[in-house]
Formats: C-alpha cells, sequence, structure tokens
C-alpha cells in the first residue's frame, strides 16, 4: 500500500494493464505449456521408461527394470560398441575435416576468388535439402544398380560395394554426410565473416601480417560466437545423424549408429525401453560436451 | 462409469470424423449403399504394401467388397517395413478399420493387448473353408481367433527351367547336401553365382538359418532354440553356421549391399543359378513377363541329416485382421470376413496375379505349374515353422538375430562370439 504512494506514478508506468498481462500470459503461456508438454514432459518420461520393461502399449504392463537396459546395451550388444565407435569417426572426420573444409570456404569465398558466386551457390545447394532427400539421392547413385556402377559398367553381381563394404561404407557416408555438412558450416561462417569490421584486416595488413597470420590471430578470434555455434553444431550433427543411414539402411542396422539403435529397440513391433536407455545414452552424450565447452567459453567472457 | 462413457464418446467422434471424410471421398458410393441390407458403414484398410501386384489383388478386393455390400471402403496403402514399424503405435491410435498382418506370434502378440477384433464368430462363419491348421495359425494365445488367411507361399530353392544346362544338372535331382554342393562348384566354373542372396534388410539371411537349422538340427531344436529353450551357445547352432560357410563362396559377394529384391533381380538375369526366398516373388517375374515367370520353379532345399531329410519349411502365412480401435470395428469385421470368404478370395484370384490361398476353396486344380510345385514343396513337409522373425520374440530378431547374421557375413571366423552374444542378449530380455 505504501509502496504504490510512494512510487505510483513510475510503478503505474511499468505495471501492465489487465489486457497487457493478458496478452503476455497467452504468449509466454502458451509456448511454455507447449514446450513443457511436448519437450520436457517426453524427455524426462523417456529417463523414466528407460528404467523400466515396457512393450509401450498398455500402461499396466510396465515393469522396474532398474538398470537392467543399460547393462544390457553397455555389457551384452555389440552393436552398441559398433556404434559408439561409428559415432566417433563421425565426430573426428567432422572435426577435422568437414568443418575446417567449410571454414576454408568460406574464408576463399569472403576474400571473393575468382568465380566466388559460383562456388557459393554450389556449395550451399545441398544444405537446402534434407538429410533424408540426401539420402535418397546418393543412395540412388551409389547403390549396387545405381548410377555410379552403371556409369563404370558393373551390373548388380559385381557392383561395388558402397554401402555393403565395411572397410569404406562408413567413409562413403561420412563423405556423403559432409557433402551437406560443409555448406553448412560455409554458410554460418560467411555470415560471420561479412559482419567483421574490415579494418580489423585493414590494420593486419598495414602491420605486415601475413594472409595465416591475419586469420589466425585477428579473424578467428573476433569470430568467436559464430565459433561456438560451429563446435556445438558440429558435435550435435554428429550424435543426431540418423536420417542418412535411415534412408540407406533402413533399421537393419547395417551401419549401426546410436540415432538408428533407438529406432531400432523402440519402433515396431519389438518396442523396447532398450529404445529409451539409448536415447537417455545419445542425450548425455550430446548435452555432456555442449554444457562443458559453453561453461568454458563463458567463463573466459566474464574474465 | 465416467470412464465408460468417454470412452463412447471419444469413440463416436473418431466414428463421426471417419465418415466424415469417408463421406466427402466417396459421397456416390454413399448414397447407393443405402438400399444394402449388410451395410456397416464406411470402413478405411490398411494394405502393408505398395507393390504393384498386390495392391491390384487388394483394389480388386476392396472393389469387390464395395460393390457387394454399398459399403464404402478407403484404401491407405503404406510400405510394408514402415508400416510394421509403426504397427504399435497405429493400432492404439486411430488405426484402418481392416489391415494386412501376418499370422502367428506376431498376431498373437497383438491380441494379448487387446488391440484386435476377436474374429471367433467370423471362424464359425466361414472356418469350414480352411483346413484346421490355418485356423490354429489365426488362434490367440486366449483360444479365440483374431487372423483371416490369405495366402501362403514356401521357401525354397528356385531356379529357371531354361537355365538346367547352366547350372549343369537338373534341379530336381538335387536331393542332399553333396548334391547341392556339386551343382554350386559346376556354376562357378561357369562363372555364375550359385547361390542369390541378400541380407542387407537384416531380415532375409533369417530364412537361411531357419532351413539350415531345420535341415541339420531338426524341427524341435530350431523351434525349442526360438523359444529360449535351448542356448545359441550349443555346439548344434554351430554346426549351422558351419554348413552356412560352406555355402558363401558361391554366393555372390555383395549379399550385405542388396536386399531380397536385388538377390532375385540375379536370378531375373540369369547371373544365378539358385536363389533361396519365399515363392511371393513369383508375381514379380509375372510382372517381368509371363515367359519369366513360367520359366520359375522351387524345389525344397537338399537333406542334410537324413534322420529330419526334407520334413520341415518355412511358410508363412499373410493374411488380415480387424482394429479394435479402428472407426468402425463391426465394418473391418465385415470386410475380413469378406476377404476370407471364398467370393473375395476369387476376386482376388481373377486379377489372375499368382496366389496360394490358403482358402480350401481355390480349387488346387486350377493352380498353375509353378503353384502346384509349391504345393508338392509344401506337402513333402511335416512340420511347418513361418519365419524366424515370426517365430521368436519381436525384440530379439529385428534388433539382435539381424545385426548378428550381418555380423556374421562381414566375419565369419567370429561366429564364436557372435553366438555367444546372442545368448547373453536372450538372457537379458526382459521377462514377458
Amino acid at each position: 500500500m505504501a509502496s504504490t504512494a510512494v512510487g505510483g506514478k513510475t510503478r503505474r508506468r511499468r505495471a501492465f494493464s489487465k489486457k497487457d498481462r493478458v496478452t503476455l500470459g497467452v504468449f509466454v503461456g502458451i509456448p511454455t505449456f507447449l514446450h513443457v508438454a511436448l519437450v520436457w514432459f517426453p524427455a524426462v518420461a523417456t529417463i523414466g521408461l528407460s528404467f523400466t520393461y515396457w512393450t509401450g502399449i498398455r500402461f499396466s504392463d510396465i515393469k522396474w527394470a532398474g538398470i537392467a537396459n543399460y547393462t544390457n546395451i553397455i555389457f551384452d550388444t555389440p552393436a552398441f560398441r559398433i556404434a559408439l565407435k561409428n559415432n566417433t569417426i563421425w565426430l573426428l572426420w567432422f572435426a577435422l575435416i568437414a568443418t575446417p573444409l567449410g571454414i576454408l570456404l568460406a574464408y576463399q569465398i569472403d576474400r571473393q576468388i575468382r568465380g566466388h558466386k559460383f562456388y557459393q551457390s554450389a556449395y550451399y545447394m545441398p544444405v537446402i535439402l534434407s538429410l533424408a532427400v540426401i539420402g535418397i539421392i546418393w543412395n540412388f547413385m551409389l547403390r549396387p544398380d545405381g548410377f555410379v556402377n552403371g556409369l563404370i559398367g558393373r551390373d548388380i553381381t559385381n557392383a561395388v560395394s558402397f554401402f555393403g563394404d565395411d572397410r569404406w561404407n562408413l567413409y562413403v557416408i561420412l563423405t556423403i554426410a559432409s557433402w551437406r555438412h560443409i555448406g553448412y558450416i560455409m554458410l554460418l561462417y560467411l555470415a560471420g565473416l561479412k559482419a567483421i569490421d574490415p579494418s580489423l584486416r585493414e590494420a593486419a595488413s598495414i602491420d605486415g601480417a601475413t594472409e595465416w597470420q591475419t586469420f589466425k590471430r585477428v579473424i578467428f578470434p573476433s569470430m568467436k560466437p559464430v565459433n561456438i555455434i560451429v563446435v556445438v553444431i558440429t558435435i550435435i550433427e554428429t550424435l543426431r545423424a540418423f536420417d542418412i543411414i535411415y534412408i540407406i539402411y533402413g533399421t537393419s542396422a547395417g551401419m549401426p549408429i546410436l540415432g538408428v539403435l533407438v529406432f531400432q529397440n523402440i519402433a515396431g513391433e519389438g518396442a523396447s525401453m532398450k529404445g529409451a536407455a539409448y536415447a537417455v545414452i545419445l542425450f548425455v552424450l550430446s548435452i555432456g560436451p555442449i554444457l562443458a565447452y559453453l561453461r568454458q567459453q563463458f567463463k573466459e567472457d566474464v574474465k | 462409469m465416467s470412464e465408460v462413457t468417454n470412452g463412447v464418446s471419444r469413440r463416436s467422434v473418431l466414428k463421426g470424423a471417419a465418415i466424415g471424410t469417408a463421406g466427402l471421398v466417396g459421397g456416390g458410393a454413399l448414397l447407393s449403399s443405402c438400399g444394402g441390407d449388410a451395410a456397416t458403414g464406411p470402413l478405411s484398410f490398411g494394405a502393408r504394401t505398395v507393390d504393384e501386384s498386390p495392391t491390384k489383388q487388394l483394389k480388386a478386393l476392396v472393389a469387390a467388397y464395395e460393390a457387394k455390400t454399398g459399403n464404402t471402403v478407403t484404401y491407405n496403402a503404406t510400405e510394408s517395413n514402415a508400416f510394421q514399424n509403426n504397427l504399435s503405435q497405429y493400432l492404439q491410435g486411430t488405426p484402418d478399420d481392416a489391415f494386412q498382418w501376418m499370422a502367428g506370434y506376431r498376431m498373437q502378440f497383438f491380441a494379448e493387448q487387446g488391440l484386435l477384433v476377436d474374429l471367433s464368430d467370423v471362424w464359425e462363419e466361414i472356418g469350414d473353408q480352411y483346413a484346421e491348421s490355418y485356423k490354429i495359425a489365426s488362434t490367440g494365445l486366449d483360444g479365440k481367433q483374431y487372423f483371416i488367411p490369405q495366402s501362403w507361399y514356401p521357401w525354397g530353392l528356385h531356379y529357371r527351367k531354361s537355365m538346367i544346362a547352366d547350372i549343369g544338372l537338373d534341379p530336381e535331382d538335387i536331393y542332399s547336401w553333396d548334391d547341392l554342393m556339386a551343382v554350386l562348384e559346376g556354376m562357378k566354373g561357369k562363372g555364375l553365382i550359385g547361390l542369390a542372396s541378400a541380407d542387407k534388410g537384416g531380415w532375409e539371411a533369417m530364412g537361411t538359418f531357419d532351413i539350415l537349422n531345420a535341415r541339420i538340427n531338426g524341427y524341435q531344436f530350431h523351434v525349442d532354440l526360438l523359444g529360449g529353450r535351448e542356448k545359441w551357445t550349443d555346439d548344434r547352432v554351430r554346426e549351422v553356421f558351419k554348413y552356412w560357410e560352406m555355402l558363401l563362396p558361391y554366393m555372390n559377394t555383395n549379399v550385405l549391399d542388396l536386399e531380397w529384391d536385388g538377390a532375385m533381380q540375379l536370378l531375373l538375369q540369369r547371373k544365378a543359378g539358385l536363389f533361396f526366398n519365399g515363392s511371393w516373388f513369383g508375381a514379380n517375374f509375372k510382372e517381368q513377363s509371363d515367359a519369366d515367370y513360367e520359366d520359375l520353379w522351387i524345389i525344397p532345399f537338399p537333406e542334410i541329416n537324413p534322420e529330419h531329410a526334407r520334413d520341415t519349411i518355412d511358410a508363412p502365412i499373410d493374411g488380415f485382421c480387424a482394429a479394435a480401435n479402428g472407426a468402425n470395428p463391426d465394418g473391418g469385421k465385415d470386410f475380413v470376413k469378406f476377404a476370407g470368404d471364398m467370393e473375395g478370395v476369387q476376386a482376388m484370384l481373377d486379377t489372375g496375379v499368382p496366389m496360394t490361398s490358403a482358402n480350401s476353396g481355390q480349387d488346387t486344380s486350377t493352380y498353375d505349374a509353378f503353384q502346384k510345385q509349391q504345393l508338392a514343396v509344401m506337402a513333402e513337409a511335416k512340420y511347418i515353422t513361418q519365419f524366424l522373425d515370426r517365430d521368436t520374440r519381436p525384440d530379439f530378431a529385428g534388433p539382435v538375430v539381424g545385426p548378428a547374421l550381418q555380423s556374421w557375413f562381414k566375419n565369419p571366423k567370429d561366429v564364436g562370439s557372435i553366438l555367444e552374444s546372442l545368448q547373453s542378449q536372450w538372457d537379458a530380455l526382459p521377462p514377458l
């Protein structure tokens, strides 16, 4: 009562009218409700269910399993180890090859090398395609009766086994995935580079810095926000990899990766909460490094 | 009390919605149905295929049903793998009233969950058109029927009659394992693939496992193994892979790159002499040309252990179920009854797409030569199994056995650790 009397004027200005409150309530409330209902609730439910046995049909059938699903995955399921290995190779490939290539391209295009407009559209093109479509395109190209085998004059009896041979099939998939990832990273980085004050570069060249020095010492550090996004995206893209593999191999686990194992165990008639446990493992793996990285970055900012 | 009311209102809402949609789609047919006496209202049918031949067959069935009853049927087709992957969710949501499915464990599982309509009274009406074995295959664990069989097909060695000279011996004379090996070796010498094989889909090779296990260790061991009463680490299972490994040199090298239809192409294009598969692909040959279809033949997989001779065969039964959560379960039931009745079967047969119907009303004398041979192959077997992924737990077949067989193809020498892992994964399955 007293406070309204004292600071009445300023408070009244700040206070929301009834209409405002309703509007705000609706604008904040509905998305929050949807978010909680569609994101948090399923996430928490998945975590809970990963500790149970359930066929996914009748609630009364849910049985407590403790950590049985997890011990099953970690100790008894060879596909899990293969999937971990594949996801790790995927991450290394993206981090050491695809992402740096995207950055290199962005830098070259930003430097307006000859034909940069052409390169820009050419590399950007795959990004507008969904990964599922990319899977369909490359499956058509590389399957035994596909375009490439036809081109080199091989039929299905002696076709190059792009997707079936363990020695290289992961790298075939990674090349396909990079086809899009490079363009994506290029685009992100290019947007960042355009925003950099040209005078920084000028100053660097006046000081006699070489191109590499300029990039390493001036451009790269000033691109920090974009760098964070690029790192996070690279990790996320690795762990959520699913579409291409699903299109090419179906649920057969011909190429085990974590995303497919989640689906394989939870879809269909054989619904088992092992799939939920895979999902939780995937969640922990994705959230862990990202949180750690972000925390470290923000700590530096605070300093 | 309130639960009941909710249930009813929810159902009538769904029903109303479905009638509304179906009415929009087939208003004309609806009007014409007014005079029909057996009208159970518009319904929807879910087909588990998008392939040309079966679609033709099912559309003919739907048309015949519509013509007879005046009920409109909405035809929804889904590619079979996608259909299978979504089935749990589909049956719990707003499923089609009638849908295509498979007999055996896969049907029983959903019947147990209360998701299928009890068809016992349908069986009372049309049951005399089916042999007892089909009734058993259609029966749930509670003794009621939930399934109407449509057709069956045997798994056997297929070849082209015109290739007998290439194969080097009339395959009819392949009776024992040694005969088979001799023929395969001969074909290899001629630069042919002996045995077309595929396993990219993860299930194709299960058929080979089934038959080798049944030939070597017998029917009883096979069903006991799949039921968990025998162990995968048993030496007898090792034996299966020993024989299988002998076949590897005569297979195409890209087994993991081909799905079943890729392996079929090898036979179709005369690049392979033999193809072990279910005879359903006869329809695909027929799509190519009548000459290709007439060239096709099947023989049983050869004997390995004289004790078991050739007494077992995988012969899966496909058919129809009605969904309990459908908008019009009575309509679904009415439709599957029609599909199981000779009248519906005849509508499918009239399309000319080859089908070995489960209905005894299909006179086997009307079978074409290839179908008669399928029947002969069946007749030799004393025991009929469905298929590995229909005879064991679904959470074991697809996610565990499938990848295990694929990794065996990659590295046959790892058989020991693969089998140990199969057993430990079986042991880790949740109690049912």
